[in-house]
Protein backbone atom coordinates (compact mmCIF):
# COMPACT_ATOMS: atom_id res chain seq x y z
CA UNK A 1 0.00 0.00 0.00
CA UNK A 2 0.97 3.68 -0.83
CA UNK A 3 0.75 6.44 0.91
CA UNK A 4 -2.07 8.23 -0.89
CA UNK A 5 -4.27 4.95 -0.81
CA UNK A 6 -3.60 4.57 2.69
CA UNK A 7 -4.48 8.52 3.57
CA UNK A 8 -7.54 7.92 1.40
CA UNK A 9 -8.89 5.12 3.39
CA UNK A 10 -7.60 6.86 6.68
CA UNK A 11 -11.24 7.75 7.49
CA UNK A 12 -12.45 4.60 7.18
CA UNK A 13 -10.19 3.62 9.13
CA UNK A 14 -10.80 5.74 11.84
CA UNK A 15 -14.41 4.69 11.52
CA UNK A 16 -13.76 1.03 12.24
CA UNK A 17 -15.28 0.65 8.19
CA UNK A 18 -12.84 -1.23 6.36
CA UNK A 19 -12.51 -4.73 5.31
CA UNK A 20 -10.20 -6.70 7.51
CA UNK A 21 -8.09 -7.24 4.49
CA UNK A 22 -7.77 -3.53 3.96
CA UNK A 23 -7.14 -2.76 7.49
CA UNK A 24 -4.23 -5.10 7.98
CA UNK A 25 -2.54 -3.33 5.23
CA UNK A 26 -3.30 0.28 6.46
CA UNK A 27 -2.26 -0.40 9.51
CA UNK A 28 0.91 -1.94 7.87
CA UNK A 29 1.69 1.24 6.35
CA UNK A 30 1.02 3.10 9.46
CA UNK A 31 4.06 1.19 11.21
CA UNK A 32 6.49 1.37 8.62
CA UNK A 33 5.58 5.38 7.24
CA UNK A 34 6.36 7.86 9.48
CA UNK A 35 4.54 10.83 7.74
CA UNK A 36 1.51 8.56 7.09
CA UNK A 37 1.70 7.58 11.18
CA UNK A 38 2.11 11.07 12.20
CA UNK A 39 -0.72 12.16 9.87
CA UNK A 40 -2.73 9.65 11.29
CA UNK A 41 -2.05 11.07 14.65
CA UNK A 42 -2.67 14.40 13.96
CA UNK A 43 -6.61 13.34 12.73
CA UNK A 44 -6.66 11.46 16.06
CA UNK A 45 -5.82 14.65 17.97
CA UNK A 46 -7.97 16.64 15.72
CA UNK A 47 -10.84 14.44 16.18
CA UNK A 48 -9.75 14.55 19.80
CA UNK A 49 -10.24 18.25 20.26
CA UNK A 50 -13.49 18.50 18.02
CA UNK A 51 -15.63 16.18 20.88
CA UNK A 52 -14.45 17.51 23.37
CA UNK A 53 -16.07 21.09 22.09
CA UNK A 54 -19.11 19.38 21.01
CA UNK A 55 -19.48 17.66 24.30
CA UNK A 56 -19.39 21.24 26.27
CA UNK A 57 -22.35 22.02 27.76
CA UNK A 58 -24.14 25.19 27.54
CA UNK A 59 -24.72 27.68 30.75
CA UNK A 60 -27.61 25.70 32.42
CA UNK A 61 -29.66 29.13 33.02
CA UNK A 62 -29.47 29.52 29.30
CA UNK A 63 -32.43 28.81 28.76
CA UNK A 64 -33.74 31.17 31.61
CA UNK A 65 -32.02 34.13 30.18
CA UNK A 66 -33.35 33.60 26.58
CA UNK A 67 -36.59 34.21 27.85
CA UNK A 68 -35.80 36.74 30.58
CA UNK A 69 -34.72 38.37 27.19
CA UNK A 70 -38.03 37.88 25.15
CA UNK A 71 -40.03 39.04 28.18
CA UNK A 72 -37.77 42.19 27.76
CA UNK A 73 -39.26 42.43 24.11
CA UNK A 74 -41.77 45.33 23.48
CA UNK A 75 -44.78 43.49 22.42
CA UNK A 76 -45.29 43.33 18.70
CA UNK A 77 -41.89 42.39 18.40
CA UNK A 78 -40.03 45.21 17.83
CA UNK A 79 -36.07 45.67 17.56
CA UNK A 80 -34.50 44.19 20.62
CA UNK A 81 -31.96 47.15 21.14
CA UNK A 82 -34.47 49.70 19.21
CA UNK A 83 -32.13 53.05 18.17
CA UNK A 84 -34.02 55.73 17.02
CA UNK A 85 -32.81 57.73 13.58
CA UNK A 86 -32.82 60.54 16.05
CA UNK A 87 -30.12 58.94 17.92
CA UNK A 88 -28.15 57.58 15.58
CA UNK A 89 -27.54 61.41 14.09
CA UNK A 90 -27.26 62.96 17.64
CA UNK A 91 -24.48 60.37 18.27
CA UNK A 92 -22.93 61.08 15.34
CA UNK A 93 -23.38 65.29 15.49
CA UNK A 94 -21.80 64.84 18.77
CA UNK A 95 -18.95 63.07 17.48
CA UNK A 96 -18.46 65.87 14.86
CA UNK A 97 -18.75 68.14 16.76
CA UNK A 98 -15.88 67.40 19.61
CA UNK A 99 -13.63 67.01 16.87
CA UNK A 100 -13.81 69.95 15.29
CA UNK A 101 -13.87 71.48 18.90
CA UNK A 102 -10.40 69.48 19.73
CA UNK A 103 -8.84 70.74 16.57
CA UNK A 104 -9.79 74.67 17.33
CA UNK A 105 -8.56 74.60 20.45
CA UNK A 106 -5.30 72.60 18.85
CA UNK A 107 -5.04 75.69 16.90
CA UNK A 108 -5.70 78.15 18.91
CA UNK A 109 -3.50 76.95 21.73
CA UNK A 110 -0.80 76.23 18.74
CA UNK A 111 -1.15 80.16 18.08
CA UNK A 112 -0.62 81.65 21.80
CA UNK A 113 2.36 79.94 21.99
CA UNK A 114 5.64 82.22 22.39
CA UNK A 115 9.16 81.37 21.82
CA UNK A 116 11.25 82.18 24.60
CA UNK A 117 13.75 84.77 23.57
CA UNK A 118 17.48 83.42 24.29
CA UNK A 119 19.33 84.80 27.42
CA UNK A 120 22.83 84.55 26.66
CA UNK A 121 22.22 86.86 23.30
CA UNK A 122 25.23 86.98 21.01
CA UNK A 123 26.59 90.65 20.76
CA UNK A 124 26.11 92.38 17.31
CA UNK A 125 30.22 92.26 16.70
CA UNK A 126 29.90 88.86 17.39
CA UNK A 127 27.83 87.72 15.19
CA UNK A 128 30.70 89.21 11.95
CA UNK A 129 33.90 87.99 13.48
CA UNK A 130 34.82 85.37 11.21
CA UNK A 131 36.37 82.47 12.36
CA UNK A 132 38.02 80.99 9.52
CA UNK A 133 40.07 84.69 8.60
CA UNK A 134 41.67 84.21 12.48
CA UNK A 135 45.19 83.87 12.43
CA UNK A 136 46.06 79.96 13.22
CA UNK A 137 47.46 79.93 17.03
CA UNK A 138 50.58 77.59 15.52
CA UNK A 139 51.67 80.19 13.30
CA UNK A 140 52.53 82.11 16.58
CA UNK A 141 53.71 79.33 18.70
CA UNK A 142 56.21 77.66 16.15
CA UNK B 1 -47.94 18.75 19.92
CA UNK B 2 -45.62 19.88 16.87
CA UNK B 3 -43.25 22.78 16.21
CA UNK B 4 -45.40 23.87 14.27
CA UNK B 5 -48.57 23.69 16.71
CA UNK B 6 -46.46 25.44 18.82
CA UNK B 7 -45.48 28.27 16.26
CA UNK B 8 -48.67 28.80 15.29
CA UNK B 9 -49.98 29.24 19.40
CA UNK B 10 -46.72 31.56 20.02
CA UNK B 11 -48.00 33.57 17.19
CA UNK B 12 -51.32 33.71 18.68
CA UNK B 13 -49.86 35.43 21.76
CA UNK B 14 -48.56 32.35 23.86
CA UNK B 15 -45.25 33.74 24.08
CA UNK B 16 -43.95 31.02 27.54
CA UNK B 17 -44.73 28.15 25.01
CA UNK B 18 -41.57 29.40 22.72
CA UNK B 19 -39.54 28.00 26.30
CA UNK B 20 -40.43 24.03 24.60
CA UNK B 21 -38.83 25.31 21.42
CA UNK B 22 -35.61 26.96 23.12
CA UNK B 23 -35.27 23.72 25.33
CA UNK B 24 -35.28 21.53 22.55
CA UNK B 25 -32.81 22.96 20.28
CA UNK B 26 -30.56 24.76 22.36
CA UNK B 27 -27.95 22.79 22.98
CA UNK B 28 -27.29 21.77 18.59
CA UNK B 29 -27.95 25.58 18.50
CA UNK B 30 -25.00 25.68 21.28
CA UNK B 31 -22.62 23.11 19.58
CA UNK B 32 -23.03 25.08 16.17
CA UNK B 33 -21.85 27.73 17.63
CA UNK B 34 -19.26 26.12 19.29
CA UNK B 35 -18.04 24.41 16.23
CA UNK B 36 -17.60 28.44 14.79
CA UNK B 37 -16.01 30.04 17.50
CA UNK B 38 -14.53 27.83 20.07
CA UNK B 39 -15.59 29.39 23.21
CA UNK B 40 -18.24 28.89 25.65
CA UNK B 41 -19.01 32.05 26.71
CA UNK B 42 -19.20 33.59 22.94
CA UNK B 43 -21.51 30.64 21.83
CA UNK B 44 -23.72 30.97 24.79
CA UNK B 45 -24.51 34.26 24.46
CA UNK B 46 -24.92 34.06 20.42
CA UNK B 47 -26.91 31.58 21.42
CA UNK B 48 -29.11 33.51 23.16
CA UNK B 49 -28.96 36.41 20.35
CA UNK B 50 -29.68 33.54 18.22
CA UNK B 51 -33.22 32.46 19.93
CA UNK B 52 -34.14 36.33 20.46
CA UNK B 53 -33.59 36.93 16.82
CA UNK B 54 -35.31 33.79 15.68
CA UNK B 55 -38.32 34.93 18.17
CA UNK B 56 -38.62 38.52 16.47
CA UNK B 57 -38.66 36.86 12.95
CA UNK B 58 -41.08 33.68 13.82
CA UNK B 59 -44.33 34.67 11.80
CA UNK B 60 -41.48 34.76 8.51
CA UNK B 61 -41.07 31.00 9.23
CA UNK B 62 -43.18 29.63 6.59
CA UNK B 63 -43.17 26.04 7.46
CA UNK B 64 -41.77 24.14 4.03
CA UNK B 65 -38.43 22.98 6.01
CA UNK B 66 -38.88 21.79 9.52
CA UNK B 67 -38.02 24.68 12.52
CA UNK B 68 -34.83 22.64 12.76
CA UNK B 69 -33.77 23.44 9.88
CA UNK B 70 -34.75 27.15 9.62
CA UNK B 71 -33.09 27.79 13.08
CA UNK B 72 -29.56 25.65 12.07
CA UNK B 73 -29.30 28.28 8.88
CA UNK B 74 -29.97 31.41 11.28
CA UNK B 75 -27.37 29.74 13.87
CA UNK B 76 -25.01 28.86 10.69
CA UNK B 77 -25.64 33.04 9.38
CA UNK B 78 -24.81 34.06 12.79
CA UNK B 79 -22.05 32.33 13.92
CA UNK B 80 -20.61 33.46 10.21
CA UNK B 81 -20.85 37.07 10.78
CA UNK B 82 -20.04 36.88 14.55
CA UNK B 83 -16.34 34.98 13.49
CA UNK B 84 -16.14 37.84 10.68
CA UNK B 85 -16.41 40.88 12.99
CA UNK B 86 -13.95 38.82 14.76
CA UNK B 87 -11.58 38.57 12.60
CA UNK B 88 -12.20 42.62 12.02
CA UNK B 89 -11.35 42.93 15.71
CA UNK B 90 -8.15 40.96 15.33
CA UNK B 91 -6.10 44.05 15.78
CA UNK B 92 -7.56 44.63 18.73
CA UNK B 93 -6.95 41.53 20.35
CA UNK B 94 -3.54 41.77 19.07
CA UNK B 95 -2.83 45.43 20.53
CA UNK B 96 -4.63 43.86 23.97
CA UNK B 97 -2.44 41.27 23.48
CA UNK B 98 0.59 43.23 23.55
CA UNK B 99 -0.01 45.26 26.52
CA UNK B 100 -1.73 42.20 28.65
CA UNK B 101 -5.19 43.85 28.80
CA UNK B 102 -7.46 41.32 26.94
CA UNK B 103 -10.67 41.44 29.01
CA UNK B 104 -11.86 38.30 27.44
CA UNK B 105 -11.14 35.13 29.88
CA UNK B 106 -10.41 31.73 28.23
CA UNK B 107 -11.78 28.76 29.07
CA UNK B 108 -10.03 25.80 30.32
CA UNK B 109 -12.07 22.61 29.26
CA UNK B 110 -12.59 19.67 31.44
CA UNK B 111 -9.71 17.36 32.50
CA UNK B 112 -10.43 13.83 32.25
CA UNK B 113 -8.86 12.26 35.74
CA UNK B 114 -7.63 9.25 33.35
CA UNK B 115 -5.69 12.01 31.25
CA UNK B 116 -2.33 12.11 32.08
CA UNK B 117 -0.47 15.54 32.30
CA UNK B 118 1.63 15.11 28.42
CA UNK B 119 -1.38 14.25 27.01
CA UNK B 120 -3.30 17.08 27.99
CA UNK B 121 -0.40 19.17 26.98
CA UNK B 122 -0.38 18.01 23.51
CA UNK B 123 -4.39 18.31 23.47
CA UNK B 124 -4.24 22.12 24.68
CA UNK B 125 -1.25 22.83 22.08
CA UNK B 126 -3.05 20.93 19.36
CA UNK B 127 -6.69 22.66 20.37
CA UNK B 128 -5.48 25.83 18.83
CA UNK B 129 -3.85 24.23 15.32
CA UNK B 130 -7.56 22.97 14.84
CA UNK B 131 -9.47 26.09 15.53
CA UNK B 132 -6.57 27.94 13.50
CA UNK B 133 -7.13 25.55 10.47
CA UNK B 134 -10.83 25.38 10.75
CA UNK B 135 -11.23 29.12 10.65
CA UNK B 136 -8.61 29.24 7.76
CA UNK B 137 -11.10 26.95 5.72
CA UNK B 138 -13.45 28.08 2.89
CA UNK B 139 -17.02 29.48 4.94
CA UNK B 140 -19.18 26.91 2.53
CA UNK B 141 -16.60 24.46 3.59
CA UNK B 142 -16.68 25.62 7.14
CA UNK B 143 -20.32 25.15 7.42
CA UNK B 144 -20.29 21.85 5.59
CA UNK B 145 -17.58 20.39 8.54
CA UNK B 146 -19.15 21.90 11.35
CA UNK B 147 -22.42 20.44 10.78
CA UNK B 148 -21.38 17.21 9.89
CA UNK B 149 -18.45 17.34 12.83
CA UNK B 150 -20.30 18.82 15.71
CA UNK B 151 -23.85 18.25 15.19
CA UNK B 152 -23.85 14.58 13.08
CA UNK B 153 -26.48 16.13 10.76
CA UNK B 154 -26.66 13.38 7.49
CA UNK B 155 -25.57 15.21 4.27
CA UNK B 156 -29.82 15.75 3.46
CA UNK B 157 -30.06 18.07 6.56
CA UNK B 158 -27.11 19.67 5.85
CA UNK B 159 -27.99 19.77 1.99
CA UNK B 160 -31.68 21.40 3.44
CA UNK B 161 -29.53 23.86 5.56
CA UNK B 162 -27.64 25.17 3.27
CA UNK B 163 -29.78 25.24 0.11
CA UNK B 164 -27.63 22.30 -2.19
CA UNK B 165 -27.76 19.09 -3.32
CA UNK B 166 -26.48 16.40 -1.15
CA UNK B 167 -23.73 15.60 -3.94
CA UNK B 168 -22.26 18.84 -3.53
CA UNK B 169 -22.45 18.73 0.58
CA UNK B 170 -20.34 16.05 -0.10
CA UNK B 171 -17.87 16.89 -2.30
CA UNK B 172 -17.60 20.28 0.02
CA UNK B 173 -16.76 17.83 3.29
CA UNK B 174 -14.17 15.61 1.26
CA UNK B 175 -12.85 18.72 0.30
CA UNK B 176 -13.14 20.27 3.73
CA UNK B 177 -11.25 17.09 5.16
CA UNK B 178 -8.25 17.51 2.95
CA UNK B 179 -8.30 21.08 3.33
CA UNK B 180 -7.78 20.40 7.37
CA UNK B 181 -5.38 17.71 6.58
CA UNK B 182 -3.19 20.00 4.54
CA UNK B 183 -3.37 22.83 6.58
CA UNK B 184 -3.23 21.24 10.36
CA UNK B 185 0.01 20.00 8.55
CA UNK B 186 1.73 22.78 7.50
CA UNK B 187 0.51 24.29 10.84
CA UNK B 188 2.70 21.97 12.47
CA UNK B 189 5.35 22.63 10.47
CA UNK B 190 5.15 25.67 11.20
CA UNK B 191 5.49 25.63 14.72
CA UNK B 192 7.68 23.09 14.95
CA UNK B 193 10.61 25.48 13.26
Amino acid sequence: MNCQLCQKEMDAYRGGTLPEGIRIQVEAHLESCDACAQMNQLIFLSDKVMDEEKNLQSNPFLVTRIMAGIEDLAPGYESYHPVSVFQKVLKSAIVAVSLAAAIFIGVVAGNLYKPATPVNKIPVEMVYLNDAALESVDLLTN
Amino acid sequence: MTDNDIIAQILQGDRNLYRKLVEKYQPMVFRTCMGFLHNKDDSDDLTQEIFIQAYQTLSGFKGDAGFSTWIYRIAVNASLNKTRKSSKSLLVQRFEMVFGNSGKQEYSFPIPDSENPENILILDEHRELVQRALESLPENQRTAIVLSKYDDLSQRQIAQIMKTSEGAVEALIQRAKANLREKLSALQKKKKK
